[in-house]
């Protein structure tokens, strides 16, 4: 478990295509910092894998962010990131987006959730 | 016996053998314990597991109808997506860890903070769709609502799992193996004491033949010194009281056994 | 009357608008494919042929728009003056727009450079690109901005100052309302009867914004002087209906404002007062006022059809097709989201 204490993360973040990004945002979760560090990326097809990864890999490792919203389709690019994501904070929560409804299979909490269940 | 299976390393003293009782004792209680502490805490895992299923669906149909609504901002205000980007300044909406106690694992449980004043999408859509991006945003403050839901169970999902986990293992551990080897130890220590006893048993029986095998050699040639004494005519005087030895079993020890045990 | 030609062209557009029927059938389709195919039927043709698949509405909406640009652009390179400048006249509304975006992409120090690809395609214009030349905004204002089109409408209500300082969205509403009033006194100076449609559509413009922003700026910052500065001083609202909306401070008192103007009241009575002010919470019931609003647009463009040899049939056309795209998009978002209740919640033109 994490050593830092979780009541000093506050923020959600979230990686999304522009339009699930847009909707968080407007509901206040954005949040940017003085040098422009943002807690959102945007994503759309040309947006390579590398930066993607990237900047799971940044939100992950924040200490002020308690939850990552991914879209899944994009959690589907860098699925062996995700996969291998195990820690509890920040949680890692994957969200349906416009053109992707929601897929239960695809989920790796809920993969687990349904693994402990059937046995 | 003490040769099967796993053992402490110690001296097979009396000492040792009421410590490790102890110390028996002591892992029992804790395993009964714990094997507490992972009921607990599965019955709890059980719960979350069917809230965790139940809010991931949940939000599937949350999330869709906050992106329709999207899409209704779109059709009257159009593509205000890159000034929302950035408008954005402060975070209005922002998280709060509380802490809940399961069994001495201490579970957070996010709570969605909604600032009002922080509000920088104000007059984003003055003109046209204002009343539309205003009821999105109320969607989505509820969709976020629902997602800081699911990831609390998520997380208390996670973290339990993990503790659970651990527990099983010390669970586990204890009775298979904490326990078994002091068990063995305390059998060990059993079997080498008797040992102990049968042999102080055994060299006290030898040091009592010797003693007896000396004692009817000083007989016989005090009996040899006696004949002869009275043959040149003396008189004996005869002590009847001592007939210990003759009854003793000390011959039935002597026969076919080693002769180095006595140390 | 030079138009004659473009105005038959534009007569022509206008005849290849999707109908009713058109309407029908798009929305029964069961996905976006089937939706390509009945759109092929139509005057959109093959436009959607080479994309690839899947769909997105947001491709659907963007080639549908390229279509529109295409067949404005056609007419504006035939036109001649004056008919040039009522055209370029139309465009300045979304260069506004394309304006604002790049100011504010300026203001947060972006690369305005990838924000061209996000510019309005209608509100293009040559010295667009120059404007990510700037790096500050003083920059921006002194150097830049004072040679677009929009200039004296920057220069009117605005210092450079300002844009410091001032919301986005005020100095958006600002300008457009330059832009609107400077519109209509051009209509004025156009021979009859350009002038009096055109003074009607824009009329109706002015005063959905005066309404508009009134309603919107209930509960924000914005204070009631800022707000009546927005104002168009055109429109049947002005000036004493400007006067109350200025002095409004809930819905019933912009209601009581447009009392004496018996479409803008059944507006307010069709889209029922409660679902305003309170989040719109009974929007789904029933027809928004903004729905209301964009119905009562379009019906007064198609009338501005009935009248022959004038220029606002340009304009309506170009409104009419904005309106034609934003329902293809919404029946395509409604499809692709699987909300069946809402799909005949758009606007036929």
């Amino acid at each position: 478990m994490t050593t830092t204490n979780p009541k000093d993360r506050t923020l959600i973040a979230v990686i999304g295509d522009e339009d699930s990004v847009t909707g968080l945002l407007l509901a206040g979760i954005g949040h940017v910092d003085n040098p422009q560090k943002k807690n959102f990326l945007i994503v759309d097809s040309k947006t390579s894998t590398s930066i993607i990864e990237g900047a799971f890999q940044d939100f992950t490792e924040r200490k002020d962010i308690a939850i990552l919203l991914i879209n899944q389709h994009i959690a589907e690019r860098i699925r062996p990131a995700v996969d291998r994501y195990q820690a509890a904070f920040p949680a890692l929560l994957e969200i349906p987006s416009k053109e992707h409804p929601y897929d239960p299979a695809k989920d790796s909490v809920l993969k687990r959730v349904q693994k402990l269940r059937g046995d | 016996m003490s040769g099967t299976g796993p053992r402490e390393a110690i001296f097979p003293t009396r000492m040792n053998l009421t410590l490790t009782k102890g110390r028996l004792k002591g892992a029992q209680t804790g395993h009964s314990l714990l094997a507490k502490k992972r009921d607990a805490l599965t019955t709890r895992f059980r719960q979350i597991l069917a809230k965790v299923d139940e809010a991931k669906r949940l939000m599937g149909r949350v999330l869709q109808l906050a992106s329709f609504s999207l899409a209704e901002v779109t059709y009257t205000a159009g593509d205000i997506g890159y000034q929302v980007q950035e408008s954005v300044r402060k975070a209005s909406y922002t998280v709060r860890a509380k802490q809940e106690n399961v069994s001495g694992v201490v579970l957070p449980a996010f709570e969605g903070v909604k600032n009002k004043d922080g509000n920088d999408f104000n007059l984003t859509g003055l003109s046209r769709g204002g009343q539309q991006i205003q009821k999105c945003r109320d969607t989505y403050v509820k969709a976020v609502g629902t997602l800081v839901e699911l990831a609390s169970l998520q997380t208390a999902f996670t973290i339990l799992d993990e503790v659970i986990r651990a527990t099983n293992r010390r669970v586990n551990a204890i009775e298979h193996v904490v326990i078994p080897r002091l068990d063995n130890t305390i059998k060990y220590i059993n079997s080498e004491l008797d040992e102990m006893d049968r042999e102080e048993f055994f060299r006290l029986k030898k040091v009592q033949g010797k003693k007896k095998r000396d004692a009817d050699r000083t007989d016989s040639e005090r009996a040899a010194a006696n004949s002869e004494f009275t043959e040149s005519g003396g008189e004996v005087h005869r002590d009847e009281g001592i007939k210990g030895g003759e009854a003793g079993g000390g011959d039935m020890l002597d026969q076919g056994k080693d002769e180095d045990v006595i140390f | 009357m030079d138009a004659g030609f473009l105005e038959g062209m534009v007569r022509g557009y206008k005849g290849g608008l999707l109908t009713q029927n058109n309407y029908h059938n798009l929305t029964q389709c069961d996905n976006l494919e089937d939706f390509r195919l009945q759109l092929s039927s139509t005057d959109y043709g093959n436009f959607l042929a080479n994309e690839p698949l899947p769909l997105s509405t947001a491709t659907i909406a963007d080639r549908a728009t390229e279509k529109l640009v295409a067949e404005f652009n056609y007419l504006r390179t035939n036109a001649v003056e004056p008919l040039a400048t009522f055209m370029d006249y139309i465009t300045y509304a979304y260069m506004i727009d394309n304006v604002v975006l790049l100011t504010l992409g300026t203001l947060h120090e972006r690369d305005t450079h990838e924000l061209l690809e996000r510019c309005h395609p209608l509100g293009v214009f040559d010295t667009m690109p120059a404007l990510c030349v700037a790096t500050n905004v003083d920059e921006l204002y002194h150097s830049v901005l004072v040679e677009t089109p929009l200039a004296p409408y920057f220069r009117d209500c605005l210092s450079a100052q300002d844009l410091d300082d001032l919301n986005i969205e005020i100095i958006r509403n600002s300008l457009y309302k330059a832009y609107l009033e400077d519109f209509h006194s051009f209509c004025q100076t156009l021979p009859s009867p350009t002038n009096q449609v055109m003074s009607r559509i824009l009329a109706f413009e002015a005063d959905r914004r005066s309404l508009n922003i009134t309603i919107n700026s209930f509960g924000t910052e914005l204070s009631k002087d800022q707000r009546a500065k927005l104002f168009p001083t055109i429109g049947r609202l002005y000036p004493e209906g400007n006067n109350a909306l200025a002095r409004a401070e809930d819905l019933d008192a912009v209601i009581a404002a447009v009392d004496h103007i018996a479409e803008y009241k059944t507006f307010f009575e069709k889209a029922g007062s409660g679902s305003y002010g309170n989040g719109g919470d009974e929007g789904e019931s029933g027809n928004s006022l903004e729905d209301e609003f964009f119905k009562h647009d379009v019906e007064l463009n198609k009338m501005s059809f009935l009248q022959q040899f004038q220029y606002a049939v340009f304009y309506s056309f170009v409104k009419l097709k904005e309106q034609e795209v934003r329902n293809l998009t919404w029946i395509a978002e409604c499809i692709a989201q699987d909300a069946r209740d809402r799909i005949n919640d758009y606007i036929p033109c």
